[in-house]
């Protein structure tokens, strides 16, 4: 069952009642919501996700509630809080921005507690089980270039974290919608006109952010994880006429994932091992562009070619 | 049965787990979630050698919350360090407390314990040269606004807290273990004449067993954050009268020595409440000695309060706010006179309303 095997009336009956129960990857989440508009925007965003029954005999990871303020304050300038197993420490958002919270607060929820997992932050997509590790600098380009490989056919594990095993050192999918900023939304609309794409919400800590449904065979694939086969830190670098594709040594390549790590340092010797065995299984490269058909095929490129020499 | 005994059964028993349905397993996790003791409830499945006959599911969530203590045990010990090494040569002592203590003494009920800061306590004297050294190692105060930083210094038991902004840790010096403005408020040299060096670590100190516990009690009986943190507070003191079930003696000397701190009330308080919540078995020489009365309002708040909640907001009703606030009263009552408590709690009122997410709006 998938939660668009549900009508919208039915999801947003189960969110506003004891908890929709659903999957993505190795994650189940119950989540309750009585906020029509997040309802409506989750129920597309996460169309193809594995819906499972109140009984479906297993544990939660995450019990989330999303929740407007009480009191005086659900007059004036309400507020949405995202409560996980009861109140966090996070701050409340703008009752309209609910969707925004929860993709955020679903980031925290994550972080924070499964580091059964090696969390890198960083894009990964995959060619088969093949997968290409983006790890992230702010305003590189990170979410619109992968974004844009999913557009072209990659599949979606995750915009936003790499979840390694330490015990196999293969990657497993979280596949979730990416988030895009600012002036990626426009050109993400114009690079992939069929791309669904919720609404848009201003002003967040991010800027404009919206976000894009991954697309469903990503999505059931989410239970084959990937071997990590390539690492390309993108930049994006508007003068480039053409994509530049930099070979970086597997050092290099290491500090990239480890100095952008959720849980690198928590998991303490098991980590330093995980990411080092990582950096020496992969090519690494650096990867500056502008146009994103151009680097598209540049990427395209490279895994056609690395899967004919193997 | 109702949910909170099913979860003491499950603390005394974790294998229990194993034979419960998922929806009641699940509740279980959360709840222990919730207080802060799911990798405590983990190492105690581990020892009853249990673990791997749980679902496979369930065996994953665990190991992120192992991995997770795991960790902050290094951290603490690595603190510990460093700050043996801030300290080397000034002649300041190491005097662990809480948390980092029962980790260095390697307390069974430290495994899986997550505790998140350091606490020392040292002579009130040496706090100035304490803090002085700490700053020179790189450690900067935590909270900066002037009116927290002078209501510490003039009537905590510890100074601001210190934090460490390279291994972003928080660090807590006491000179007493109740406020200086407390009715309870004793001689806090009592404490320093019976430390106890700590096995393997040369230089490293902790309060006797005795006053480790009786610190536990005023934590759980003082504190004002009542239902966040009492329920662990509960067992770490539970924990104690289990260790100790053995010795024979340790309740007549608690009992001494919380008369001698003036600390007896508590102690009784805190004896009544793991017998009316948890139903532990007091030891003997202080069984005997502990005052049976209904107990007051007061007690009849904690009681409803300790039971834990259950994670999806069942059972809040207006008794519990009711008793929440009287608590909060109590606390505040008990760490301050009347014409310090006022004006202090004026001014966290009006700044907790005058700050406001919305005109942040694009934070």
């Amino acid at each position: 069952m998938r939660i668009c095997d549900l009508t919208l009336v039915q999801a947003s009956a189960r969110l506003a009642g004891d908890g929709l129960y659903w999957g993505v990857g190795p994650f189940i989440v119950r989540l309750k919501s009585r906020l029509p508009d997040f309802n409506h925007t989750f129920y597309r965003l996460y169309a193809h996700h594995r819906l499972l029954e109140p009984d479906f005999g297993g544990v939660s990871d995450f019990h989330i509630d999303l929740h407007p303020s009480r009191g005086m304050r659900r007059f004036w300038h309400p507020q949405v809080f995202f409560a996980l197993d009861g109140p966090t420490g996070l701050a409340p958002f703008p009752l309209d921005h609910a969707v925004p919270l929860f993709e955020w607060g679903f980031n925290y929820a994550i972080a924070r507690r499964a580091n059964q997992y090696l969390l890198l932050h960083a894009a990964v997509v995959a060619r088969g089980d093949r997968a290409m590790v983006l790890p992230a600098l702010p305003g590189s380009g990170k979410s619109t270039l992968c974004a844009a490989l999913v557009a072209r056919g990659w599949r979606l594990l995750s915009d936003e974290f790499a979840a390694i095993r330490p015990a196999t050192g293969l990657i497993h999918p979280i596949p979730r919608p990416i988030a895009l900023k600012n002036a990626s939304i426009a050109i993400i609309r114009a690079f992939h006109p069929e791309a669904i794409i919720g609404p848009t919400f201003p002003k967040t800590r991010k800027g404009n952010v919206a976000h894009m449904q991954p697309p469903a065979a990503s999505v059931q694939a989410e239970e084959e994880p990937a071997r990590p086969v390539w690492v390309v830190s993108p930049k994006y670098q508007p003068d480039l006429k053409r994509p530049v594709l930099d070979p970086m040594s597997q050092d290099h390549g290491f500090m990239r994932l480890a100095g952008h790590s959720f849980n690198y340092e928590l998991l303490g010797a098991r980590g330093f091992a995980t990411a080092t065995a990582l950096a020496r299984a992969c090519r690494c490269f650096e990867l500056g562009f502008a146009d994103l058909e151009a680097a598209v095929a540049l990427l395209d490129g490279l895994a056609a070619a690395d899967a004919g020499a193997a | 049965m109702s949910v909170v005994s099913s979860f003491l059964t499950v603390w005394r028993h974790p294998e229990r787990l194993i034979g419960m349905a998922p929806a009641q397993q699940d509740l279980m996790l959360r709840m222990a979630r919730c207080s802060g003791l799911l990798a405590t409830l983990d190492a105690r499945l581990q020892q009853s050698g249990t673990l791997d006959q749980l679902a496979p599911r369930i065996q994953d969530l665990l190991e992120g919350v192992r991995i997770y203590a795991a960790n902050q045990e290094r951290a603490v010990r690595w603190e510990v360090n460093r700050i043996q090494r801030a300290f080397f040569g000034t002649g300041l002592p190491v005097i662990l407390l809480k948390g980092a203590a029962y980790h260095l003494r390697n307390l069974p009920w430290s495994r899986g314990r997550l505790t998140s800061d350091v606490d020392l306590l040292l002579p009130e004297e040496s706090l100035p040269a304490a803090e002085a050294c700490l700053k020179q190692h790189g450690w900067v105060a935590a909270i900066t606004d002037p009116y927290d930083q002078r209501y510490y210094r003039q009537w905590m038991h510890e100074l601001p807290p210190l934090h460490h902004p390279l291994r972003q840790t928080e660090l807590d010096l006491h000179h007493a273990i109740v406020p200086r403005t407390s009715r309870l408020c004793f001689d806090a040299r009592l404490l320093l004449e019976r430390l106890q060096p700590v096995p393997g670590h040369p230089g490293v100190w902790t309060l006797c067993p005795e006053d480790m516990m009786l610190h536990a009690v005023v934590h759980l009986c003082h504190d004002g954050d009542f239902q966040r943190m009492a329920w662990r507070d509960l067992l770490d003191i539970d924990a104690f009268f289990q260790e100790f079930s053995s010795d024979a003696d340790f309740g007549t000397r608690l009992m001494a020595r919380a008369e001698a701190l003036g600390l007896r009330p508590s102690l009784e308080l805190a004896a009544r409440l793991l017998t009316r919540v948890v139903g532990t078995p007091l030891p003997a020489g202080l069984a005997g000695q502990i005052r049976q009365h209904a107990g007051g309002i007061c007690e009849s708040c904690m009681v409803h309060l300790l039971v834990p909640r259950h994670p999806d907001g069942q059972g809040v009703d207006p008794g519990t706010l009711l008793a929440q606030e009287l608590l909060y009263i109590r606390s505040h009552w008990l760490r301050m006179p009347l014409w310090l408590l006022l004006p202090h709690l004026t001014r966290k009122w009006v700044r907790n309303w005058s700050s406001d997410v919305w005109p942040r709006r694009s934070l």
